[in-house]
């Protein structure tokens, strides 16, 4: 049976929403355009750059096909650079958010002086990042460093090294300083989720006699996941993408054995002149960068409620 | 009154339209020339020095007006390359060899046709030849450098070193017994990591007589280019240089050497001004380049102006700037500025009389220049950049292979 009125209000709806995105769009376009136009067109344009031939002067001489392709995965440093670029995102994300879920657990305590600790904590976030890394830079210098010296001083090592001039110890190094900087978002993207957990819950953990630490792993921390989604993905996107830090601290080792993808299509630009190399290389870097974000949100379901 | 307003208003966008349309550059209402003059910094004086001459040029040619834009090394190809394809490209420029190969594809005035003859007749000819194109000139030398050894004066003393060395086998003998004295105090200085490497690299291949090609093609992979890199590889396995010469930068390496913790390093004509302004106490002197068996070669860089063609309307302006920035005094400070030596004749006396500058004037018959020329060198120095340091772990001529393969990869 068919009832003739169901449909009418349907379709009514159906342009009031109409109606209403349309009356929405003035509000929306200035938002729209700066996207389209700082974050479509330049990826687009990335996209069709990869399959054109392009001079070494910037001169377009048509079409390439999947030859930048070819050329990126015909380099014979490219499994080291991707194993390289697996350990710097998994070992940089991983380590920022445990150091990030102590922190922001021993911030969410009140203790005078807390504000003056948790300004402390945003310095390294509020700092240039190249200005961070070039401070370690001299900092390790093995002629003059401060921190070499500390080292040789304090007899930890018997002579300077020279941690940036080998691709392992400079590599790490520049792992180290990714944490550093990555650490005061995370904490408190999680301080803030700390927040959100209501007081009543932990009493009612108390009164039903619940240790310190099942409070925290049964009650507290399933309640931090929306936040720790929020802050994982953010920092692997962040981490993934990180120029300044190893350009900066790694940027004078020779050959590419402390390179990620991303330090790696720096030096085909500036290196080798190669602008369509580096986009098919860019373009690849998007993808893995989705596909890694779709296997988090699928395996980790971090957004699935509690 | 208001409508009077309304039309100087259109009045005065429609002269302001017209102007943009004639390319904002050539004849205005006074038969004015407009020039754009480009120029790279080499310091914190250059700016001050073309705002300084830019002025005394216009104050003597009130009909010529020059547009100034100073850039910095790091940007410069860049910038250029954007403003050629939109066919923008500046009046004047000054740059590396990079300039005079825009000759090639017949963007550029030849020399004899942006300065005086006396002003061509005054640069020392080899400067002029040294970015020719198949015969061809169309830069006119600005700055000229060469490289020469600056050493320790005080480290040679207690090492007991009588000498600078002028070999290969010497320098490493030399460079052994400073590194021998110990407290962080290294023999020679070899920096290969990007900043320069391709200096270094060079001033060695030179040494055993190597080149790096010509106009036409670049060749990296020759046997005199493996013997001098067998042989830096021999001093860094040999400990006469400092530690991990593969990842160090010149400017950071040569603060060492000022600071007084290294034996010997190579070094252009600032470094003197930098010496005295850091540590006047260093006792230091300089020598020419080591080479394999002692007969003088070492790396030369000249830079370079060069007039763009474009209409060829504004050829007597270019002209008349460019032979005034030549006049001696002009140019003479500029030279002084930036502690290059100067590539006129005239200039050269000037400076011949100061005692710092000898060495490197000295070295000119025996410089080599890059073949920047070829637009390819500039791939091949970006793999000598990011590849060469790796003759510290690789053996020589696997890592020159590597280098040649990108040189022609990138054709």
């Amino acid at each position: 049976m068919i009832d003739p009125t169901a449909a009418p209000p349907k379709a009514r709806r159906r342009k009031v929403t109409r109606e209403s995105t349309l009356q929405a769009l003035p509000w929306l376009a200035p938002a729209l355009l700066l996207i389209g136009g700082v974050v479509v067109y330049p990826a687009g344009y990335m996209f069709y750059t990869s399959f054109r031939d392009i001079s070494r002067f910037g001169t377009d001489l048509g079409w390439a096909g999947w030859d930048n392709y070819g050329k990126v995965f015909a380099l014979g440093h490219l499994p080291r650079v991707f194993l390289n670029t697996a350990v710097w995102v998994v070992g940089v994300v991983l380590i920022s958010v445990l150091v990030s879920l102590v922190l922001a657990q021993f911030l969410n305590k009140t203790f005078p002086g807390r504000t003056v600790v948790r300004l402390a904590v945003i310095v390294p976030w509020a700092a240039s990042v190249v200005m961070t890394s070039t401070i370690f830079v001299y900092g390790l210098d093995p002629f003059y460093g401060v921190i070499n010296q500390f080292l040789v001083d304090t007899g930890v090592m018997a002579q300077p090294y020279g941690f940036l001039k080998n691709p392992v110890s400079g590599f790490l190094s520049s792992a180290a300083v990714a944490v550093f900087v990555s650490v005061p978002f995370t904490t408190f993207v999680i301080l803030a989720g700390l927040q959100t957990v209501p007081g009543d819950v932990l009493e009612a953990a108390q009164i039903d006699g619940a240790t310190k630490a099942q409070t925290y792993w049964r009650v507290v921390f399933p309640m931090l996941r929306p936040a720790l989604a929020v802050a994982a993905l953010i920092n692997v996107i962040n981490v993934f993408n990180s120029l300044p830090i190893l350009r900066t601290m790694t940027g004078a080792i020779p050959g590419y054995d402390a390179d990620t993808t991303t330090t790696l299509t720096f030096k085909i630009i500036q290196g080798d002149r190669q602008i369509d190399t580096a986009s098919a290389l860019s373009v690849i870097n998007f993808l893995v960068v989705l596909i890694v974000i779709a296997f988090y949100l699928r395996i980790v379901r971090p957004m699935r409620e509690v | 009154m208001r409508r009077v307003i309304k039309a100087a208003a259109i009045a005065t966008a429609a002269t302001l339209g017209l102007v943009a349309c004639g390319g904002g550059s050539d004849s205005g209402a006074g038969g004015n020339t407009e020039l754009e003059l480009m120029v790279p910094s080499y310091g914190d004086k250059t700016k001050p020095y073309w705002e300084d001459l830019v002025k005394a040029f216009e104050a003597k040619n009130p009909t010529i007006k020059v547009k100034l834009e100073v850039q910095s090394w790091d940007d410069i190809y860049k910038v250029l390359d954007t403003k050629i394809q939109g066919q923008k490209a500046p009046d004047i420029l000054e740059l590396d060899s990079a300039g005079p190969a825009y000759g090639k594809e017949g963007l550029l005035f030849k020399a004899d046709e942006i300065v005086s003859p006396a002003t061509l007749a005054d640069v020392v000819p080899a400067f002029v030849q040294s970015a020719a194109i198949d015969g061809t000139a169309y830069g006119v030398p600005t700055v000229a450098s060469t490289r020469a050894l600056f050493y320790n004066k005080e480290l040679f003393a207690k090492a007991g070193i009588a000498a600078p060395p002028k070999t290969w086998d010497e320098l490493l003998d030399s460079a052994k017994k400073i590194s021998a004295l110990g407290d962080g105090v290294s023999g020679y200085g070899m920096p290969l990591g990007n900043e320069e490497a391709q200096g270094e690299t060079s001033i060695w291949a030179y040494g055993a007589g190597a080149s790096w090609g010509d106009g036409s093609k670049i060749t990296v992979d020759t046997p005199q280019a493996t013997e001098a890199l067998t042989f830096m590889k021999k001093m860094i396995d040999e400990k006469a240089t400092q530690a991990d010469p593969g990842a160090t930068n010149r400017t950071p390496l040569i603060n060492v050497f000022i600071q007084g913790k290294i034996g010997m390093i190579t070094g252009l004509p600032p470094v003197v001004g930098q010496i005295k302004e850091k540590n006047p106490a260093l006792q230091w002197a300089i020598a020419p380049s080591p080479t394999k068996d002692g007969k003088p070669a070492t790396l030369g860089v000249a830079d370079y102006f060069v007039g763009f063609k474009k209409d060829g309307k504004k050829q007597e302006a270019i002209r008349k700037f460019l032979d005034f920035f030549y006049e001696k005094d002009n140019y003479v400070k500029f030279n002084d500025n930036e502690g290059f030596i100067p590539a006129t004749k005239s200039g050269g006396e000037a400076a011949a009389a100061k005692p710092e500058l000898k060495e490197f004037i000295d070295a000119l018959p025996g410089a080599k220049f890059y073949p920047a020329t070829n637009p390819a060198w500039s791939t091949a120095s970006g793999a000598f950049k990011q590849l060469v340091g790796q003759i510290q772990t690789k053996p020589a001529p696997d890592v020159l292979k590597e280098i040649q393969a990108k040189v022609d990869a990138g054709g």
